[in-house]
């Protein structure tokens, strides 16, 4: 388990050190430690109510932690409105809800990051928000309404209202799992064309062929804790604790 | 390999559609509505009668005092002799032009806003409609502008009912949100303030806050300043109004999904940017039949002026009644004539609201 890299810091864009976080007196995080580097891409998974999606959800602090350190590009996560507002700049989040504004238009979507965080022109934020629809492949929806749009093609328009900050790191919370089979594979082409490009990637899936494909660790968690860690090839073919190996046989063998 | 054909569409059983279907849905559907229909109608067929008689056959139409009423039934020379003092109170013959432009602007606004395109609703309409309020304040009274002054006292009437109570609601709308999200405030002043005054307002009853308004409130001004009654009453419908809109603002804020403020976050905009430009919005929307139902609800209270002596229509109609030439008892023209116009204008509010929410509708599901 990589709990301290000799790597340099300008590599580690995610430090995680002994997080722990309780829901009053129930302790939901144990002891999380986990290194990113810049461009890796992990995939998380485990039961649920594990703490997969409440760990992501401490990276850009919609969820307060109570002991550890975590440090996510060079800024410490502290009590600090500045700090908080940084980070967010810095990472990029996709909801399984992708809770898109649904008083918004999709370019309104797109550009409300741009213009008001980064204070762009619109004009140039329109320009990028285009840019990133063409990307996710539905430039010609930029005027309808969330509501609109099926569900596959609002988790694209999700992943490009992500992008339009320019984000350094990328959280996925189970974006599929909310999806109609015959639309996620849509939404997971974005996804492994992101990787492909070398963005630095958090996913919480249990899209195992996704795991396979792209991921460079695979990290199983189950009652709060990581329980496993490992490329992707080890994690499947030869998982080292019996509750990984359990998990595996109820998600694979069905 | 098979094709699949979708069958074709039906027509639907002739009973269950046209006027046969509506009539066995609506009137018929079970024995207990059929009796109930039946009932209702004797009852109409009794009554309809006499009362078209009364109010239309029989009632005198023209003439201008009292005399010409000759006929039985109702005499409508009442009200259109005392039109002009049911909608404007005694403002002066000369100057009536200023209510019925501040009627017109209010108006206007309200209908160009819906027609715009959001973009220019957002940055001029809005604005404008919030500066409403004082705008007619300074028409109305005119010695801001260098017309003549028109004092409080000669403002009544129709015109002062919905313009009091849109004037009240203007201010009240951004003030009960600033409560609303008070009471959600993390910080223990904000919201025990906040708590605190929505309670107080929501729970005294109207009249009573009118009374305090008129009685109780010059007590706490210092000695010598005299506040105009009707500022003060306009400050105790405020306070009032606001108190109501925060609570039906805090059902709208309930029934937004948490993921709407975690998407804002994770894009990093500020609280205020977050409650402007994503929740406020979504809110607004939400609450609108509440919204309107509210203000309805506050213009009909506007009568209740009456008895702490604001000549709103109500009063000037008892002022009328009392009228030495007019003592031939016409109360109930008087008076259904109040009702009437009462009822159409918060009729075409309901439906006003409903042609706002089908303009707000634009997210079909999530």
């Amino acid at each position: 388990m990589t709990t301290q890299t000799n790597n340099t810091p300008s590599d580690d864009v995610i430090i995680i050190q002994n997080l722990n976080k309780w829901y009053g007196n129930f302790h939901v995080l144990k002891d999380i430690n986990l290194t990113v580097r810049k461009g890796e891409k992990i995939v998380v998974c485990g039961p649920s109510g594990s703490g997969k999606s409440t760990m992501i959800r401490c990276i850009n602090r919609l969820e307060e932690f109570q002991q550890g350190s975590l440090v996510v590009d060079g800024i410490e996560m502290i009590e600090d409105v500045k700090n908080i507002e940084a980070i967010r700049r810095d990472v990029g989040m996709v909801f399984q809800h992708f809770n898109l504004f649904p008083h918004l238009s999709i370019l309104e979507n797109l550009c409300l990051g741009p213009i008001w965080v980064q204070k762009k022109p619109k004009a140039e934020a329109e320009a990028i928000a285009m840019k990133y629809l063409e990307r996710v492949k539905i430039p010609e929806q930029a005027s309808k309404f969330p509501g609109q749009l099926s569900g596959g093609q609002q988790q694209r328009v999700a992943i490009a209202r992500s992008l339009c900050m320019n984000p350094n790191i990328m959280l996925f919370d189970e974006p599929t799992s909310a999806l109609d089979p015959e639309m996620i594979k849509e939404v997971l082409d974005v996804m492994i064309e992101l990787a492909e490009e070398g963005m630095t990637m958090i996913c919480v899936t249990h899209e195992m062929g996704f795991a396979k494909k792209v991921a460079d660790r695979v990290i199983f968690m189950d009652a709060g804790e990581i329980v496993e860690e490992n490329t992707p090839h080890e994690f499947f073919d030869n998982p080292q604790v019996d509750r990984t190996q359990k998990f595996l046989q109820q998600i694979l063998n069905h | 390999m098979q094709t699949f054909n979708p069958l074709p569409d039906k027509p639907a059983p002739a009973q269950t559609v046209g006027i046969t279907g509506w009539l066995k849905n609506n009137l018929f559907s079970s024995p207990l509505n059929s009796l109930a229909t039946i009932v209702v109608a004797a009852i109409l067929i009794k009554v309809l009668p006499a009362m078209i008689d009364w109010l239309f056959i029989s009632a005198n139409w023209s003439g201008a005092t009292q005399d010409d009423c000759t006929k039985d039934g109702a005499c409508w020379v009442f009200v259109s002799a005392w039109s002009q003092q049911f909608f404007y109170g005694s403002y002066p013959d000369e100057e009536i032009w200023r209510v019925n432009l501040c009627l017109a602007m209010l108006v206007a606004i309200i209908t160009a806003s819906l027609r715009v395109k959001k973009e220019l609703r957002e940055k001029v309409f809005i604005p404008l409609f919030l500066l409403l309020p004082f705008i007619s304040i300074a028409i109305l009274d005119g010695s801001y502008l260098g017309l003549v002054q028109v004092d409080t006292d000669y403002w009544g009437g129709f015109s002062l009912n919905v313009l009091l109570a849109a004037a009240s609601i203007i201010v009240a709308f951004p003030l009960g949100f600033l409560w609303a999200l008070g009471r959600r405030s993390h910080m223990p002043l904000a919201r025990t303030i906040s708590i605190g005054f929505i309670e107080f307002f929501r729970g005294v009853p109207v009249l009573a806050l009118f009374f305090m308004g008129s009685v109780m409130l010059p007590l706490f001004f210092p000695e010598g300043t005299n506040v105009d009654k009707l500022l003060r009453v306009w400050i105790v419908l405020v306070f009032f109004m606001s108190g109501y809109m925060a609570e039906v603002y805090r059902g709208g804020f309930n029934a937004i999904p948490a993921g709407q403020y975690e998407a804002a976050d994770s894009l990093g905009l500020s609280y205020w940017q977050k409650t402007l430009l994503i929740i406020l919005p979504q809110v607004i929307k939400i609450s609108m039949p509440n919204i309107l139902a509210t203000f309805v609800m506050l213009f009909k209270n506007t009568t209740f002026l009456l008895i702490i002596g604001i000549f709103e229509m109500l009063s000037t109609t008892q002022t009328a009644l009392s009228n030495s030439h007019w003592l031939g008892g016409h109360a109930e023209e008087g008076y259904l004539f109040v009702a009437l116009v009462f009822w159409v204008c918060c009729f075409s509010m309901s439906m006003m609201a409903s042609a706002i929410e089908r303009k707000l509708n634009t997210d079909h599901k999530n």
